[in-house]
């Protein structure tokens, strides 16, 4: 399974694009193959703060729910309401049109404390 | 988001193996590891409803009771009426507490005027087997568990003699296919010994195998034979629970419990109060002049959101209940399940669920959610 090189990710399976000042969020594609069909993916409101951890939306699979965790802390500016519209769409593209939310870091530099693709990769191996 | 992991110390069916080489995803159920899925929930559902699949249900229990009492027996160890079941029929049943509570759901076989095969749930086993073994020192029969010695597949959908007619004998598959819905045949398949029974957990038609343990993987991969002219397809425990949601056929732990009597239960239909006496009759009578306080009905979302088991359920303002099984529903459409909510609600009836802290609106459905084609 190849993880990209160009993003960032979590221990809780969600990865982040960073340009500037804008970070676009998603789950990895082991998340998915682990969750299985996803069927349901709540995504918050655009203009909503949180803080890095905070849950801010939940991914079902027929039998799961799961929260979605903020890699780091910003407010949202953007959700992908195709995603919303046709979960099951992210089993097929998870990096590109699978993206969840984009969002206003409130410092960027905070992506520097997050798994690159090889740490990630070395992590779910564990 | 977090994903779980699952621990060691369970039991294993025959087709353990041969599973893991599938690449089925395993999980705890029912005290053994069992196949959720191969690959894709949906679309084994949708191969259950459209084509054939195949299930790996060997953790379920099997007990046999046998001898001059067996009848009279089983008429007061269980809800349904016995004298009704011919020898060669399979009947739905369930056994209560002295409180009317449902120790577990089964079906009862009848092979012999005085031999009983009885299909259990998995987790119930041990209790049930307890249960029964205590009840019957009044009686003369045998009770064994016989669970560890059977295997059992099931084949819904369909084309699911299809599937099964290259590993019968042309007699054999005549037999089958004259063989009406809940009834059980010896037969030989693969030239193993089996019971075959034209029953399931589907809304499906379709077939439940009961083998010995060593014929389990023949079997298996004589269903699954690629070259065969129709296809069949291993289905896992996943699409196994939203067939059967969708069908509103009971599961034991989550629609029912030991605190849920049939008639709370919506098993009334088997529930044979005038049939005499029998272990629980006496509180079920007093449930039903009270008048039944509660009942397990189906609901659709209207909006958007998945239930699950346990979320609160309300009219109004009112909490009247919780969601005992919850679910996309692949088939139907949308989502929904089964709720144990007080009685005052009618069909039609707008109720909402309380999902992560939201109140969703759902609506009240006649069961079943899906009519069941098991006749067809």
């Amino acid at each position: 399974m190849e993880f990209p090189k160009n993003l960032k990710y979590t221990k809780d399976h969600e990865w982040i694009d960073a340009q500037d000042k804008q970070g676009t969020i998603g789950v990895t594609g082991f998340a998915v193959e682990q969750l299985g069909d996803i069927v349901f993916v709540e995504l918050p409101e655009s203009g909503k703060h949180f803080k890095s951890g905070d849950s801010f939306g939940t991914i079902e699979s027929t039998k799961t729910v799961s929260d979605l965790y903020m890699p780091v802390s910003g407010k949202v500016v953007a959700v992908n309401t195709a995603v919303k519209n046709s979960p099951e769409s992210l089993q097929s593209d998870v990096y590109q049109n699978g993206w969840l939310v984009k969002i206003e870091m409130d410092n960027p530099s905070d992506v520097n404390n997050l798994l690159d693709a090889g740490q990630y990769e070395a992590f779910i191996k564990e | 988001m977090t994903l779980s992991s699952t621990a060691a110390e369970f039991k294993n069916t025959p087709l353990y193996d041969l599973h893991r080489e599938a690449g089925a995803k395993m999980v705890a159920f029912g005290g053994w590891m069992m196949p959720v899925s191969y690959g894709s929930v949906l679309n084994e559902h949708k191969i259950v409803r459209e084509t054939c699949g195949i299930f790996d249900v060997s953790h379920m229990g099997e007990v046999r009771v046998k001898g001059t009492d067996a009848r009279k027996f089983l008429q007061w160890l269980t809800i349904n009426d016995i004298d009704r079941l011919m020898v060669g029929a399979g009947q739905y049943s369930a056994i209560l507490n002295e409180s009317g509570g449902m120790i577990d759901d089964l079906i009862i076989y009848r092979l012999d005027d005085d031999e009983f095969f009885i299909c259990v749930n998995a987790s119930n086993r041990e209790q049930d087997y307890k249960w029964i073994k205590e009840l019957s020192s009044r009686f003369t029969v045998e009770v064994e568990d016989e669970s560890d010695r059977w295997a059992q597949i099931a084949v819904q959908g369909p084309k699911s003699l299809e599937v099964l007619r290259p590993l019968l004998t042309t007699n054999d598959a005549n037999r089958l296919e004259a063989l009406p819905y809940t009834h059980i045949q010896k037969t030989s398949l693969l030239c193993e010994s089996v019971y075959i029974a034209r029953t399931g957990y589907t809304g499906e038609f379709g077939f439940e195998l009961y083998l010995p343990i060593e014929s389990a993987q023949k079997v298996w991969s004589g269903l699954l034979d690629p070259k065969a002219p129709t296809k069949a397809h291993p289905i896992g425990l996943g699409a196994r629970d939203t067939l059967r949601l969708e069908a509103c056929y009971l599961l034991y732990g989550n629609d029912m419990n030991e605190t849920v009597s049939p008639l709370e239960a919506g098993i009334s239909w088997a529930t044979k109060l005038d049939k005499g006496d029998f272990v629980g009759r006496a509180a079920l009578l007093e449930q039903k002049s009270k008048g039944v306080e509660r009942r397990v009905i189906a609901f659709k979302m209207i909006q958007d959101a998945i239930p699950r088991q346990g979320m609160k359920v309300f009219f109004g303002d009112k909490l009247i209940g919780s969601v005992t099984s919850g679910s996309v529903l692949p088939t139907v459409g949308g989502a929904g399940g089964m709720a144990l909510i007080e009685m005052g609600t009618k069909e039609g009836d707008e109720i909402t669920i309380e999902i992560r802290g939201q109140q969703k609106i759902a609506q009240i459905f006649k069961r079943p959610l899906y009519a069941a084609r098991t006749k067809s």
